[in-house]
């Protein structure tokens, strides 16, 4: 099965591979994996408190190319975003624009729900400081 | 024979259970390779023979499939309709995500000479072999409970366990590889 020139353009130029201290209450983290087929993928998002949009987004994907390339373009999408904007982001967004084959289709919803565990990851810890902050006063 | 088993329990004469006992098991297709051995209807009439040749061929399938647990109750899932399903019907609990990433990261740093990886790929593989002999326990306990219940509830539980366990195993292998 051949790749689509942008899946080989993010494998090979994967943007914003790294990773960002979980323990800051402004990032939130997202681990999501897939027994069938092994790939594990850990994406990041840090959310800047003033203005609630996206100001960095990284990740580090073990998996096959296609799996590499959803996430890459991911973390490309995230930036610039608001949370509630970030949401909206879908599985089929990633297949269209990477050209996805059908059986590589997962390969994407991991991704969105790498993106989802992300954001759900910094409410919770924004739910918690501000819990933290009432029992304060 | 007068027609052919339905699924590879008929084949042996069983109900479609879980929790088998493996050496009555390798008695009975034993009794039935015996019985049904090519060799003994040499002077049959072709149809006959045919039927022999079938129900052989069957039966060494049926005590392939039957005498793994992991096969046979993936062969049972199928039997009742049940896929494997995929990662977001079961999916993997976070810690073990932890583990998997963790794992991986070491096996890069190793395969980028890291030499001091290889401890903590050792610490790993223990890890998951713990893993995987208490999710057998827990599987074996999951047969008897289906075997006493035929609930489809279990049947569910049963595939999710399975599911983590093919995690583990690939885990395993990579770990194992890298260590060799």
């Amino acid at each position: 099965m051949a790749y689509s020139d942008k899946v080989l353009d993010h494998y090979n130029h994967p943007r914003n591979v790294g990773s960002m201290d979980k323990n800051d209450s402004h990032v939130g983290t997202g681990m999501v994996g897939a027994p069938e087929c092994g790939d594990v993928m850990k994406l990041q998002i840090k959310v800047n408190p003033e203005t609630g949009i996206i100001d960095d987004a990284k990740f580090k994907t073990f998996g096959c190319g296609s799996a590499i390339a959803s996430s890459s373009l991911a973390t490309e999408w995230l930036k610039g975003k608001t949370v509630d904007e970030a949401l909206a982001i879908k599985n089929t967004d990633i297949v269209n624009e990477l050209a996805l084959p059908p059986v590589k289709i997962h390969c994407s919803v991991l991704a969105e729900d790498a993106i989802k565990a992300a954001i759900t990851d910094y409410k919770v810890k924004q739910g918690a400081d501000v819990s933290a902050l009432v029992q304060a006063h | 024979m007068s027609h052919s088993p339905s699924d590879y329990f008929a084949v042996f004469g069983i109900d479609r259970s879980l929790a088998l006992n493996l050496p009555e098991l390798q008695r009975q297709f034993y009794v039935l390779s015996k019985q049904f051995h090519p060799d003994r209807f040499a002077r049959a009439s072709a149809a006959e023979q045919q039927r022999a040749l079938d129900f052989t061929s069957q039966l060494n399938d049926a005590w392939r499939i039957l005498r793994d647990p992991i096969s046979r109750a993936e062969y049972l899932l199928k039997l009742q309709g049940m896929e494997p399903g995929d990662s977001r019907t079961n999916p993997p609990p976070p810690e073990l995500l932890e583990e998997v990433f963790d794992l991986n990261m070491a096996l890069e740093e190793l395969r980028s000479g890291d030499t001091h990886a290889r401890d903590q790929i050792l610490g790993a593989l223990n890890r998951f072999l713990a893993l995987r002999d208490q999710l057998d326990q827990d599987r074996d306990a999951l047969f008897v409970r289906y075997d006493a219940n035929r609930d489809a509830a279990t049947l569910q539980d049963l595939r999710g366990l399975l599911n983590r366990r093919r995690y583990i195993e690939n885990l395993v292998r990579d770990a194992q590889q890298a260590l060799s």
